[in-house]
């Protein structure tokens, strides 16, 4: 359950069993659905999920609610019949006055908060990930995206002293040159991280290195922010283009130690 | 592997010998230093070396410098000056780290993994095996409350003790010392802004900051106030410094909001401008150095600047201000200044290993005079106008700096004004993002080829503001399409500079109401040799021009409620009528309710 606000959930279970014991009718059941999952995408998540996915869900619920409560007549006589007693009998006279004061104000409140939102800067989406074109060019020298591979992953075998020393000149590299970003652990928390935006690329994070082949990385270590598709706000992005500072080799030693260092794999070629 | 052994034993001797401080000596099992070098080598050595002297491969290129663990000499201490840190004073540095150095937090190691790095870290000296060396952690009492009277006394201490001729009057670390302070390493170090209380590297708390003065920091020209201040007298002083800062957190935001003045924006004027600014919000923004391109930055000295911007029907004015040690209004500055290449700027060339060639327990022949080092650099009780005349004299435009490091290299600490002047630049986009890529800009350095920028800069020499158009850092021309006027002052560590552009823009962007327009700052301190493209700089953010009309909430509001009522009263009005029409017609039904009993609302 993680992800979950457990206590949210399980108040929206004791009150369904609730709604149960009291046998409800049809109609404080499609109150009760919508509410809940509004709860849910509001509250149950420790992470918010974004407005604008929980709009689309709640538009969905709303629809199926209405197909559901009109798909025959006697569903929507239920479903009807309790608002149509609060409207006409005389006994209902109080909450149907409370109800008519209480949507307006409730309509007046939305409005107001909306027009008291702290202002913020314009967001824009970015592709965290964006494709890159088929070919690269670094250093004058074509690289086809789709089958270049590190060529010193395979000392790991062949020859382990060599490999040790492609490391070793990787971990250099790292910490003359990209730890004030991505950070000494490299969980993309470096000393200069708190004032770039976007933030630097956290390597600690499951979701980066081993989901990208190391062409990918390659890519993006040699021709750094500027060599972003449009979709990766390239005018944003603080990431040199390495082709500059470094050499081919030293870019591909680095490639290799940041992978090294959180013990992950580049995806494999040919793997999509 | 033999001196491990002969010094494990020479350790065990020793705890031995100095029975009544015995307890204190532990430097753990060789299993536990064992598991502590595997952490080192992973986490620590890039930047304290391989072998502890704090010569790792980060070393040439960050500020302060990474501790040199052979020395055993230690600034965040709970024991009395010159003594050694406790296991638990190691453990709180390298949980939560040093706040704006290089030395980050590590919330990632388990307490055993940390305990036996602890281990690891003080085999590295000697030091720790000599009990002499260790002394009882001092009692930290409950803070004072901070009462006027509490403060008043502590500002009197603080000019009493001197505290200013390095922290600055005011505390912006902007002392007549300042430029001069170096740390034992001969680098130069900055006096503590003590307005900044995030940037203090010992911690924000009240009781940091009484540690602070209670042990100093070993190895800089932060001395132990421990023997010549009473306790009450450092708490006092400790609620005078904490009443200086404005937070523990420096709030960064990413819009400042330019509000409307029917006042005119008269950059003479100096009164009406201050007290047009002082109703005005203010943002913080952070800078960190510029390391992405050629003439890289690694240790800019302005860590944030705070904007303010207002307006009136035909002009704009911004004022932006920041904090920096000394006004350096002499020398030459402008953003494409030449600086060389990074590698040559910042004394590393591409071959420097700082390979682990000498063995691991090689140390120890260079950490063996560490004895008369203490004696004669660290004890004195330090009487602090003496104690920096001296540091400084001897020190400052020597050696250290010479050499290949352009951090403090010439006449820049010699205080006749520096080679490099302070400067400051506001960047906007030439202009506007289309309307169907809202999220288009220039690139945030300076622009590129396809979309310009227009800088405001100011060379704090001449105080005037200089138009520039940027097609990246290797393409800014002069500019004249606009008149940026811009008034600047120092006062006690903090520049400010006031700028002021007719709203409607002939060639570049025009600030409409109600618009986001992006900005970015650059910050130049000549002290630092910063110039060109070394710089601190801050990513894009935005302006954003507020209506001139305040807008008011009550008439939406109104609206948005009557109009969910007239749909209620409909609803209602329809399911009553329906109901009459049912009633009239099935006039036989039982249940049906009639016209009559429905009651009006």
């Amino acid at each position: 359950m993680d992800g979950f606000n457990l206590p949210v959930l399980l108040a929206l279970v004791a009150v369904a069993g609730l709604l149960v014991w009291r046998r409800a009718n049809t109609l404080t059941w499609l109150l009760f659905s919508w509410g809940a999952l509004w709860a849910f995408f509001k509250y149950g998540f420790t992470v918010p999920i974004p407005q604008s996915v929980a709009t689309i869900y709640l538009g969905i619920t709303t629809l199926a609610l209405v197909c559901f409560a009109s798909s025959s007549r006697q569903r929507l006589a239920e479903v009807t019949s309790p608002i149509v007693r609060l409207i006409r009998e005389p006994r209902y006279k109080l909450p149907l006055a409370a109800l008519l004061v209480a949507l307006p104000a409730l309509a007046a409140y939305n409005v107001y908060a909306d027009m008291n939102v702290p202002l913020e800067a314009p967001g824009f989406g970015r592709e965290v990930h964006p494709s890159p074109n088929p070919t690269i060019t670094v250093h004058g020298e074509t690289i086809d995206m789709a089958t270049a591979d590190n060529p010193y992953t395979h000392l790991h075998e062949d020859d382990p002293e060599a490999y040790e020393e492609h490391l070793e000149n990787g971990r250099r590299v790292y910490y003359e040159n990209c730890f004030w970003c991505h950070g000494d652990g490299m969980g993309g928390d470096g000393m200069f991280a708190h004032g770039l935006n976007p933030v630097p690329s956290n390597f600690n994070d499951s979701g980066t290195l081993p989901i990208l082949q190391s062409s990918f990385v390659h890519w993006r270590i040699a021709l750094g922010g500027p060599g972003l598709p449009e979709g990766g706000t390239p005018w944003d992005s603080a990431m040199p283009a390495w082709e500059k500072f470094l050499t081919t080799e030293e870019m591909w030693d680095v490639n290799l130690f940041i992978y090294d260092f959180n013990g992950f794999e580049p995806r494999a070629l040919g793997q999509h | 592997m033999a001196a491990h052994s002969i010094r494990t034993v020479a350790a065990v001797a020793a705890a031995f010998l100095a029975a009544p401080l015995a307890a204190q000596v532990d430097l753990g099992t060789e299993e536990q230093r064992a598991a502590g070098k595997i952490v080192y080598d992973k986490y620590c050595g890039q930047c304290h070396g391989d072998t502890g002297d704090g010569n790792g491969y980060a070393t040439p290129r960050v500020q302060p410098k990474p501790r040199d663990f052979t020395t055993g000499k230690y600034k965040f201490r709970t024991t009395p000056n010159g003594m050694l840190p406790t296991d638990d004073d190691l453990r709180r540095v390298i949980e939560i780290g040093a706040p704006y150095t290089s030395m980050p937090g590590w919330p990632n190691l388990t307490s055993a993994e940390i305990d036996n790095v602890i281990y690891y870290i003080k085999f590295f000296s000697p030091d720790f095996e000599n009990p002499d060396r260790y002394g009882e952690p001092i009692d930290i009492p409950r803070p004072l409350e901070s009462t006027e009277e509490s403060i008043a006394r502590g500002r009197v201490v603080y000019e009493e003790q001197g505290c200013a001729a390095c922290h600055g009057e005011v505390g912006r670390g902007d002392g007549p010392s300042a430029p001069t302070l170096v740390d034992d390493a001969g680098d130069h170090i900055k006096a503590a802004d003590l307005t900044q209380r995030w940037t203090y590297r010992g911690g924000p708390t009240k009781e940091d900051i009484y540690r602070t003065f209670s042990t100093g920091l070993n190895g800089t020209p932060m001395p132990s106030y421990a023997d010549s201040l009473e306790v009450e007298d450092r708490q006092h002083l400790v609620n005078y410094v904490y009443s200086l800062g404005d937070g523990d957190d420096p709030g960064y935001g990413t819009l400042i909001t330019a509000v409307y003045s029917e006042e005119a924006l008269d950059l003479q004027d100096a009164e009406a401008l201050d007290a047009l600014f002082e109703n005005t919000p203010m943002t913080r923004f952070p800078l960190v150095g510029q390391i992405t391109e050629p003439g890289r930055n690694f240790y800019p000295s302005v860590t944030s600047i705070e904007a303010q911007a207002v307006y009136n029907r035909d002009e704009i004015a911004f004022r932006v201000s920041w904090h920096d040690l000394r006004a350096d209004n002499t020398g030459r500055n402008n953003p494409s200044l030449e600086v060389p290449m990074w590698n040559e700027d910042n004394g590393i060339g591409g071959d420097d290993g700082g390979d682990d060639d000498g063995g691991f327990f090689g140390v120890e022949e260079d950490s063996g005079n560490d004895g008369d080092f203490f004696g004669v650099e660290e004890e004195e009780p330090q009487d602090d106008a003496g104690f920096f005349g001296v540091e400084t004299a001897d020190d400052s435009g020597d050696d250290f700096f010479g050499t290949d490091d352009d951090f403090f290299g010439g006449g820049d600490t010699g205080g006749d004004g520096a080679e490099f002047s302070d400067a400051v630049a506001l960047q906007f986009p030439a202009s506007l993002a289309p309307e169907d890529k809202p999220q288009l800009k220039p690139y945030f350095l300076f622009g590129d080829s396809q979309n310009p920028v227009d800088l405001w800069f100011v060379n704090l020499t001449y105080g005037v503001a200089d138009t520039f158009r940027g097609r990246g850092s290797d393409a800014i021309e002069p500019t004249e399409a606009d008149i940026v006027e811009a008034v600047t002052s120092y006062d006690q560590g903090k520049w400010t500079v006031t700028y002021k552009r007719r709203r409607a823009s002939r060639a570049g962007v025009s600030f409409a109401e109600e618009q986001y327009t992006p900005v970015a700052f650059s910050v130049w301190d000549g002290f630092n040799r910063e110039r060109g493209n070394k710089r601190a700089l801050s990513s894009w953010f935005y302006v954003y021009t507020e209506p001139s009309v305040e807008q008011t909430a009550t008439i939406p509001v109104l609206r948005a409620a009557f109009l969910v009522l007239v749909i209620e009263l409909l609803v209602v009005f329809l399911v009553r009528r329906r109901a009459g029409q049912d009633a009239a017609g099935k006039n036989t039904g039982g249940e049906a309710i009639t016209a009559t009993e429905a009651p009006a609302v």
